[in-house]
């Protein structure tokens, strides 16, 4: 029985090992570059942490990789592989944002849901091809949705610039051409910010933050998640189908329409990544919509080892150290990519020492077999 | 004449492909899948930019290899010796790679996205050839690297399928447990493959630099990484396979700059034809091809 509490133990700690291991050989480039790494972390913490303002722009950074991880992370449960995240989150970002502009007239209560809906929708579209490539003609999901991947980033400049400009726009002086982006959203569409609401506890959040209930609805999509995954009767035939599916096929479940399934729904939650951005901050789509969720929810799922709570904790921990970038760069001088090298370090350290520590486990349990069985041996004859 | 063109233009394309298409081919062999080529691509674009701007087009060159190399080096160790899963290390590393030249580039040029102009290698001429009007714009000024990068061809076909390296490769590709029963050191031979595909992809992304653009820009290679994979498995991971494959996408590329200039299609929809391509291509060829049996399964001794 104390075993079990130890093995508890060593998967909490493998993620914080690997933070710690990949910010020793992060301090390598910075030290490269002629900087104290010490310093360069001691800014970062300080500049994300001191200020409530800051902590807030923290959260609001971790609200879209939220998302991405969970979506990610469905992936992995069932064996496969959403890079396409990033594809389907700007898919998704589009619809929701084509509804939000062309619908008026609704009220709040009915426009923002539905402009939801229309963002799972699009992901969800757009996951649709690979893993039905996957599943009727043995397409590889990777490749598939790499490929996807630049398809969108095309797709959504034509639909923005060509189709969907907004030609309403007044031309800015000096500049010769009006901006290629779409019509301004309704403000029905428009998701509210937390300000009001942590106002009641006394918490002042000043205008140039924009967290807002997707931060909540965040968490609470993780919480359903982790619901579906471990006490549904899908999630028990996903998490079966990931860990053998052969295993999985011999007790009668069907793989393909987990894997179809699956992806759906992973897709689907791809398609929430940009809305946090796209209806508090933006309220329009541009070609500068932020990219690379997608990316950055395969290191937030990694290193929550695919557990939908623990992703809510990753997820923070990202938009600490974007926020953290942001400090080092402005403050040190040392270019925001840095984070990205961490990133990278951290994906690499987090896999190998799960993978150590999972050898490690296994061995532990064999030698526990061994102990009872050899104990059952050698007990005396009653 | 028109047609002499595209058929140039075509090579040109080709070639970053090709390059990494062999490198696919070596490491897939070796049984290690490799997603990482297109990181090993950038950090190759972005070194072989600096050594040029520093030391010239050879010394780019080399640094290209050697980054590539080193790229390959870090997936081998994640992939080799920690057995961990394949694809994710390859997604890391194409993270690193990104992170790191973006951050070096502003590190060194002081700009985040290009390099300054540097100077390739001297151009050839082919003697002969070069006469005949219709085969002008193929045989004169050839980049060596193009011709390096068809040599290398045979030489890569020769290496898998005639020579003992080959036949330990492809063996620890197959079957790395009777390979390890008859005395082939599995680890070496799958090290080999990995770090030969980094070389081949840090030159291919110098090629795009120092030969095809004349500076380092970010996202140069475009997913060519990528699409190189699926040029492997559509020439059924045999080099000469991979020579043809390439050569449909670099044509394909070529073609669309054609109809570019036309003006009739949007432009966005002609730089989506070689991703919709790989995508076809994959649908059309995959169930008919298969690659080497132990191919993405990590060799863990003792298994069993």
């Amino acid at each position: 029985m104390k075993k079990r509490y130890y093995i508890v133990l060593l998967r909490v700690l493998a993620p914080v090992l690997a933070i710690v291991l990949s910010a020793l050989m992060s301090s390598i480039v910075i030290l490269a570059i002629g900087k104290s790494p010490l310093q360069v972390f001691y800014t970062m913490f300080k500049f994300s942490l001191s200020r409530l303002d800051s902590v807030a722009i923290m959260l609001y950074n971790a609200t879209p990789l939220i998302f991405s991880g969970l979506a990610v992370s469905i992936g992995f449960r069932m064996g496969l592989f959403n890079i396409g995240v990033e594809g389907q989150y700007l898919i998704g970002a589009f619809l929701a944002a084509l509804a939000g502009f062309s619908i008026k007239g609704l009220p709040a209560v009915i426009h923002l849901p539905l402009v939801i809906l229309c963002g799972a929708l699009g992901g969800m579209m757009w996951s649709f091809i690979p893993i039905f490539l996957k599943v009727k003609r043995g397409v590889h999901e990777v490749i598939s949705t790499i490929m996807l991947n630049y398809i969108s980033y095309s797709l959504i400049h034509y639909l923005i610039a060509d189709v969907f400009i907004d030609k309403s726009q007044k031309l800015i002086q000096g500049l010769g051409s009006i901006l290629s982006r779409t019509p301004k959203l309704s403000p029905s569409a428009m998701m509210p910010k937390l300000h009001g609401f942590l106002g009641l506890f006394g918490l002042q959040l000043p205008r140039h933050v924009y967290l807002n209930w997707f931060f909540p609805l965040g968490i609470l999509t993780a919480a359903l998640v982790y619901y579906l995954l471990m006490y549904t009767p899908f999630g028990f035939e996903l998490r079966a189908v990931g860990q053998n599916r052969e295993a999985a096929r011999t007790v009668g479940i069907e793989p393909e329409r987990v894997y179809v399934i699956g992806f759906l729904l992973s897709g689907a939650l791809a398609g929430l990544v940009g809305l946090s951005d796209l209806l508090s901050y933006f309220g329009y789509m541009d070609m500068d919509f932020p990219r690379n969720y997608g990316f950055d929810g395969i290191a937030v799922a990694l290193i929550a080892q695919n557990h939908p709570l623990g992703i809510i904790f990753s997820a923070i921990l990202f938009g600490f150290l974007k926020r953290g970038a942001e400090g080092i760069q402005t403050l040190m001088g040392v270019p925001r990519e840095m984070v990205s090298i961490l990133q990278a370090l951290m994906i690499m350290s987090i896999v190998v020492i799960a993978k150590l520590m999972n050898d490690y486990i296994k061995r532990l349990e064999k030698k526990e077999e061994m102990m009872v069985c050899s104990s059952e041996n050698s007990s005396p004859p009653a | 004449m028109f047609f002499g063109e595209l058929l140039a233009s075509s090579l040109r394309m080709a070639v970053p492909i090709l390059l990494t298409a062999l490198g696919a081919v070596f490491t897939e062999r070796a049984g290690v899948v490799n997603i990482g080529l297109e990181g090993m691509m950038i950090v190759g674009s972005f070194w072989g930019a600096l050594g040029a701007y520093y030391y010239g087009p050879y010394f780019g060159l080399l640094l290209a290899m050697a980054a590539g190399m080193f790229m390959a080096l870090i997936h081998a160790i994640n992939t080799v010796t920690f057995r961990v899963d394949q694809v994710v290390s390859g997604v890391a590393i194409n993270i690193l790679a990104y992170g790191s030249t973006r951050f070096l580039s502003l590190a060194i040029f002081n700009m985040a996205t290009t390099s300054p102009h540097v100077s390739g290698l001297p151009k050839i001429n082919i003697p002969v050839l070069s006469g005949i009007e219709f085969l002008k714009p193929l045989v004169t000024d050839v980049s060596p690297v193009i011709i390096l990068a068809l040599v290398l061809v045979p030489i890569s076909s020769f290496v898998i399928n005639r020579t003992v390296f080959g036949l330990r490769l492809r063996s620890v590709g197959e079957n790395p447990l009777a390979a390890d029963t008859l005395g082939i050191n599995v680890f070496k031979m799958k090290y080999a493959g990995v770090l030969l595909s980094g070389i081949l992809s840090g030159l291919s992304g110098a090629y795009l630099a120092l030969e095809h653009t004349g500076m380092y820009v970010e996202g140069m290679t475009q997913g060519e990484g990528f699409i190189a994979l699926a040029a492997m498995i559509f020439g059924n991971w045999e080099p000469k396979g991979a020579l043809w494959a390439s050569l449909l996408f670099g044509f394909s590329e070529a073609l669309s700059f054609r109809v570019v200039e036309g003006g009739v299609v949007p432009y966005q929809f002609i730089k989506m034809i070689p991703y919709v391509l790989t995508l076809l291509v994959l649908t059309g060829v995959v169930k008919k091809s298969t690659g080497p049996a132990a191919s993405g399964v990590p060799y863990e001794r003792g298994l069993k």
